[in-house]
């Protein structure tokens, strides 16, 4: 058995077929985790400069670009290790650098007020166990988090929740486009415009407070109506839904006070991005966006989009991350003028872009480690294979003492 | 920049709304190989209900150039096999739709990943390749 | 009805003899009348060929069982998930407290598992549309949103 990373449901039911100290194949893990878990076409080769080297120059020209940079940023550990999160942060707070994720363009924000214990919450258990009422709003889970259905929220067995699916549970989607989830969802599907999150929450507090909102009344009502009978309820928080209404969290507690049956659960993307979330507000109150002097202090201006905006960062370590994927084009100029430093178990797009690349182990099936599910349950991560990769928290450690 | 008329009069422009999504099949393919063929087939693609493919006269598997402020691409054209009402075509989050995102994000480190306006017409042109979007060429 | 030249577009055609057989068309042969099985053909298990395989995989699937209760499977639009593993009503009896609750199953008694990433079936004969007291069961193709399973 081992724990598939493929994203934050952590499925620790994988079996894997190993021939010749390879995986051959794998049994439970969904498209997206078996394709994850065979890994990548193409390892990351150490490299300096784009030219081949070895791991132990490739860390020492790291040391020597973070040495001469006053303002460097560490981004990424949401594919990592909890551990190596740990060494992230010290690393951070060493060389007194920012440190950010991907979290920062996703669900990071919605997480810390979920740290902040200023909305209710509950684990992927409870749901399983208890929730009759589902809202996938702004999720394609089927797509995204592809066996939540199926392991935690619509067709399994509960203890309270024994009957099947289509007596004990309802699933609702709210969306732009009619996803695969949706699609489960059949007459529970409300489509709502680009943008049109904000309008449709104003609508259903109208709806819930018993008034008819002017658009869609009829539909508001009966969904209102139908949220209202919800013993234990949940609302899957999707990044369409986060994208719609920015970091105004506001609308999203005024609603969630309507509904006090409810839990609300960030549909966190990759496997380990609530264990940095976590780590760094442990540490410093703040999920992301922080910058580490005598103390962490947590702006919009650390965030990576902002700080490669303002060229306000002189060199970059990218750590199990791929921005130059993920980022909008229109901001990646930067990139090209300061010193990237990535560390990957895959060549990534932004590994062909990179000072120094320096290669490691894939977590979860080269090496061990801990992770934190998107519930906030922590699951064990096991090495299956042995190689010479090192981990990423080691990669980090020889950095730190190579600095 | 200059302006061709006549092959602007023969590629007409159209003004369109774009949303972004994630696609499992997407996925797998950028878990094996983001650099591979399957990869680009399944991400420069964008997706359209058969009315709004009608009226803009395109047809499933022709290129298109999407262009706006912030740069431009050249992907294929879909027709989604979903009952889409119309008025909004649909990306798989990937580089090719990045290349249109705007930077403007209000200070608040979020870009507007999910409504996106663009500019839509025929092109003859390649698939723009990974390694342009990569390099900035 | 599968026919020999479905299965021979779907092959490499390269007749690199591989298999045994002296040409795709005479591997398709074999196929087809089951004496081969698809993995004789190692061309076919190479990257390029990926999408033809999963066809011919789905092509090939139905067992004995299979055609009688008329399920087909199609591995190339399954996601995985999974929904079909929990939701069908035999594989929640024969297993409640493992596919029942959403886990992986625990016996070989479910008739949905998932394997490199997409469904297979087996036990078929346990299907609720076999046999003598068939009923139309629609539990395994209600919450696949991708028609991976269908029922001829």
């Amino acid at each position: 058995m081992l724990t598939c990373t493929g994203c934050s449901l952590l499925c620790e039911d994988i079996e894997a077929i190993i021939e010749d100290n390879k995986i051959k194949g794998t049994k439970n893990a969904c498209r997206r985790g078996a394709a994850r878990i065979k890994g990548c076409a193409n390892r990351l080769v150490p490299s300096i400069d784009q030219k081949p080297s070895d791991v132990e120059s490739s860390i020492k020209k790291a040391a020597e670009l973070l040495r001469n940079a006053k303002s460097p940023m560490i981004f990424g550990f949401d594919n990592s290790s909890c551990e190596a999160q740990v060494q992230g942060i010290q690393f951070a707070q060493k060389i007194h650098a920012v440190i950010d994720d991907t979290s920062s363009f996703c669900q990071g924000l919605l997480m810390e007020i979920i740290l902040q214990k200023k909305l209710k919450t509950c684990s992927l258990d409870d749901i399983r166990n208890k929730a009759d009422v589902l809202v996938y709003w702004g999720s394609d889970a089927q797509d995204s988090h592809p066996r939540h259905l199926s392991r935690f929220s619509y067709f399994p067995r509960g203890e309270s929740r024994q009957r099947g699916y289509e007596e004990d549970r309802l699933a609702i989607a709210i969306d732009v486009r009619e996803s695969n989830t949706a699609k489960i969802c059949k007459k529970h599907f409300y489509r709502i415009n680009p943008k049109g999150d904000r309008e449709f929450i104003l609508a259903l507090m109208e709806a819930l407070s018993g008034k008819a909102p002017v658009n869609d009344a009829k539909n508001m009502l009966e969904l209102a109506g139908v949220l209202k009978k919800a013993q234990f309820g949940a609302i899957f928080v999707g990044i369409g839904l986060m994208y719609s209404i920015k970091n105004d969290f506001e609308i999203l507690t005024k609603l969630a006070n309507m509904l006090p049956k409810f839990s609300i659960m960030p549909m966190v993307g990759h496997y380990n991005m609530r264990g940095l979330n976590e780590a760094l507000f442990k540490e410093t109150g703040y999920v992301n966006r922080v910058k580490f002097d005598e103390k962490g202090v947590q702006d919009n201006k650390y965030a990576l989009i902002e700080a490669l905006k303002n060229k306000s960062i002189d060199a970059l370590v990218v750590v199990g991350s791929d921005p130059v994927l993920s980022l909008p084009r229109s901001v990646l100029s930067h990139l090209s003028s300061i010193p990237v430093i990535c560390i990957d178990p895959c060549q990534t797009f932004t590994s062909k872009i990179s000072s120094v690349n320096i290669p490691c182990a894939a977590t979860g099936v080269e090496s061990a480690g801990s992770a934190v599910r998107m519930d906030g349950k922590v699951i064990t991560l096991k090495k299956i294979i042995e190689n010479n990769y090192r981990s990423d928290e080691d990669v980090i450690k020889q950095l730190m003492g190579a600095i | 920049m200059g302006i061709d008329i006549g092959k602007f009069l023969k590629n007409p422009e159209f003004d369109i709304l774009i949303t972004t999504y994630r696609d499992i099949f997407q996925v797998e393919a950028l878990e094996t190989d983001r650099f591979g063929e399957e990869y680009k087939k399944l991400s420069a693609v964008i997706t359209m209900s058969k009315n709004d493919l009608k009226k803009m006269e395109f047809k499933s598997g022709d290129h298109v150039k999407l262009s706006n402020t912030y740069g431009s691409v050249i992907v294929e054209v879909k027709e989604s096999k979903k009952n889409e009402p119309g008025g909004v075509a649909f990306m798989v989050n990937s580089p090719w739709s990045n290349c249109l995102i705007s930077d403007e994000t209000e200070g608040k480190g979020i870009p507007e990943f999910k409504h996106i306006k663009a500019k839509i017409s025929l092109s003859k042109e390649q698939i723009t390749q990974i390694t342009e979007i990569i390099f900035h060429k | 009805m599968l026919t020999v030249i479905e299965i021979y577009q779907l092959l490499p055609k390269t007749n690199c003899k591989i298999c045994g057989d002296s040409t795709c068309m005479a591997f398709a042969v074999s196929l087809l009348g089951r004496r081969k099985k698809l993995v004789e053909c190692t061309p076919i298990l190479e990257e390029n060929f990926k999408k033809q395989k999963e066809k011919l995989d789905s092509l090939l699937l139905p067992s004995a069982g299979a055609s009688e209760t008329g399920m087909i499977v199609h591995p190339e639009l399954c996601t995985g998930c999974g929904n079909c593993v929990v939701a069908c009503p035999v594989d929640v009896a024969n297993d409640p407290h493992g596919a029942g609750m959403g886990c992986a199953p625990t016996n070989d008694r479910v008739i949905f598992k998932v394997v490199e990433g997409k469904v297979i079936a087996s036990n078929v004969q346990e299907c609720r549309r076999f046999g003598k007291n068939k009923v139309l069961c629609y539990a395994c193709i209600d919450p696949c949103p991708t028609g991976a399973i269908e029922f001829a």
